[in-house]
């Protein structure tokens, strides 16, 4: 059952995996210090504690507040989706300027040759550069508003866009440009029949990285300029040592994370076909 | 890419200024560079505060703080939890890797956290590494691990699921012992994609070095750039940012560098890099 590929025996290995991972994490969370450390489902579900109690020896064990009732708790109050709405607003919009400046111009810079030359071993070395290191310069001289937070966003995530739109534009054979010359094709048909769609596989790869990137970006920026959204409920409950809100927020963030480059993953593979041989 | 393009008067004997210009790529990036430089310095001098780091202030204090003690102790402070945490997370990537690439109950177990944590923003761990190791160097050597292991396991296990088989049942025939197939075969032909995933670690762990020291206060290069820039100091912050450029410029370099020369063969999408 362990190595067999059948669609059945992998939902049950995940389904083995995932209990096991719980139940690592639920005994691990009542062994430790409750500000250290909270378990899954804590004190609210009675029958952990029972467990964890049996494995401590019979000792009563002190409250442990579990991870998921505590999410529970905070969706209940409202803040919840307050937090989700401030740091998936700072997202979407820090992330969709980051695609409006990289995406055309890194076609741009592949169709105009003095610019990419000029220019691409500059942005290499954004590329290359820590952008966490920026954000004390963003502090000072912008502020701690909504907008100082968009551009730390933006400029944790369009350096990847704007690089894997640019090789990939860059790695388009000539010929095909020479014959929609040969034919008479105007610039603007070039762009829409031919750089748009053979590029779009290759900035789908690149946008899937900035999306890593920029979720670090959102929270840094909802962490150390002011604290809001989930970057905040984070700092919040960790200097309240409420590890289970810890949990929750980083759970959140994950499974925000895991969501998005998953829906990348799904288009990339479904325009993987366009990538020419040269992919 | 070597090829130069045509100068534009290629019937002339002389090519003409323009030409001459286009044609070479060294002039073409000075020339943007300074343009930036430019902007930059007149748009700040003209528009922004006066403590907002401009390139020619920056030039000026850059002698300052290259002879300062305290520029190199951070720089070094950083850069030596960088390499330890990398040499961490590459002995440990690489155990977890070859077990998930060859034994396909690790791999089943596994394949679920390693994926997440791979997704999850290394900053969301640092409060509760922070917690569990106090403000100190640990939690940003923790933070390193964390930012860098799981690009090492990741690529390790791809290169471990990778070996040709026909190497193994070659090893077989021969009566291999395990040893050898373990660290001869296997280890071997998953090495090149070590490197490449310790080159994608190494951005990764550099970032997380730096949010750790912001957030925790913790003495280094992260430190540094905020204590200048909080001090209205941005030029010497600014010194500070390059020197964290040219590492991560570098280290990639060195590590292209190293598949280049003794990996040739290796080749493939990049696309799993963050």
């Amino acid at each position: 059952m362990f190595t067999s590929d059948s669609r059945s025996a992998r939902i049950a290995q995940v389904c083995l995996s995932l209990f096991i991972g719980l139940a690592i994490w639920e005994i691990a969370g009542w062994q430790f210090n409750a500000a250290h450390m909270a378990p899954v489902f804590g004190s609210d579900v009675g029958v952990t504690r029972w467990i964890a109690e049996l494995i401590a020896g019979g000792a009563t064990l002190e409250e442990h507040p579990g991870t998921i009732p505590r999410l529970i708790d905070f969706a209940q109050e409202g803040d919840f989706f307050l937090a989700l709405g401030q740091s998936l607003g700072l997202f979407c919009t820090g992330f969709g300027i980051a695609m409006l400046i990289g995406l055309p111009l890194g076609i741009l810079m592949a169709r105009l040759r003095l610019m990419r030359i000029g220019l691409e071993s500059y942005i290499l070395g954004l590329y290359a550069t820590p952008m966490a290191a920026l954000i004390p310069f963003i502090l000072s001289i912008f502020g701690f508003q909504f907008w100082p937070k968009v551009i730390v966003v933006v400029l944790f995530s369009v350096f990847p866009i704007l690089y894997n739109t640019l090789e990939g534009a860059r790695s388009l054979k000539p010929e095909m440009i020479e014959v929609a010359r040969a034919f008479r094709s105007s610039e603007r048909r070039i762009w829409v029949d031919i750089l748009i769609p053979y590029t779009l596989p290759f900035a789908l790869t690149g946008i899937r990285q900035a999306i890593g990137r920029a979720l670090v970006g959102m929270v840094a920026a909802e962490i150390f300029l002011n604290n809001t959204g989930l970057g905040g409920w984070l700092v919040d409950s960790s200097r309240s040592f409420d590890m289970a809100g810890v949990l929750g927020a980083i759970i959140v963030t994950t499974l925000i994370g895991v969501f998005l480059m998953g829906i990348v993953r799904r288009l990339e593979k479904r325009f993987a076909a366009w990538r020419g041989t040269a992919g | 890419m070597t090829a130069v393009a045509k100068p534009a008067g290629t019937d002339a004997a002389r090519p003409s200024l323009w030409g001459r210009f286009a044609g070479s790529r060294f002039l073409v990036k000075l020339t943007f560079g300074i343009l930036i430089l430019g902007v930059w310095e007149i748009g700040v001098r003209n528009f922004a505060a006066p403590f907002v780091a401009r390139p020619l202030r920056v030039a000026e204090v850059f002698p300052t703080v290259i002879a300062d003690l305290a520029y190199w102790e951070a720089t070094w402070s950083t850069l030596w939890a960088v390499i330890i945490g990398l040499a961490i997370a590459m002995v440990l990537g690489t155990l977890i890797g070859l077990l998930m690439g060859r034994v396909k109950i690790a791999d089943r177990m596994l394949d679920f956290y390693v994926n997440g944590f791979y997704a999850m923003p290394m900053i969301a761990a640092l409060p509760l590494l922070t917690v569990w190791f106090g403000y100190s160097e640990e939690a940003r050597l923790a933070t390193v691990v964390f930012a860098a292991l799981f690009s090492v396991v990741i690529n390790v296990s791809d290169g471990a699921r990778s070996v040709p088989r026909e190497h193994l049942e070659v090893a077989a025939a021969y009566r291999a012992n395990r040893r050898s197939v373990w660290f001869d075969i296997t280890l071997m032909s998953a090495l090149p994609y070590l490197i490449a995933g310790v080159r994608l670690a190494a951005g990764r762990a550099l970032v997380g070095a730096v949010l750790a020291e912001i957030f925790a206060s913790i003495e280094g290069q992260g430190m540094y750039i905020l204590a200048n820039a909080r001090g209205l100091q941005q030029n010497e912050a600014v010194v500070g940012v390059l020197m964290l450029a040219a590492f991560g410029l570098s280290f990639d370099a060195l590590m292209n560098a190293v598949l280049r020369k003794w990996f040739p063969w290796y080749r493939r999408d990049e696309g799993r890099g963050k």
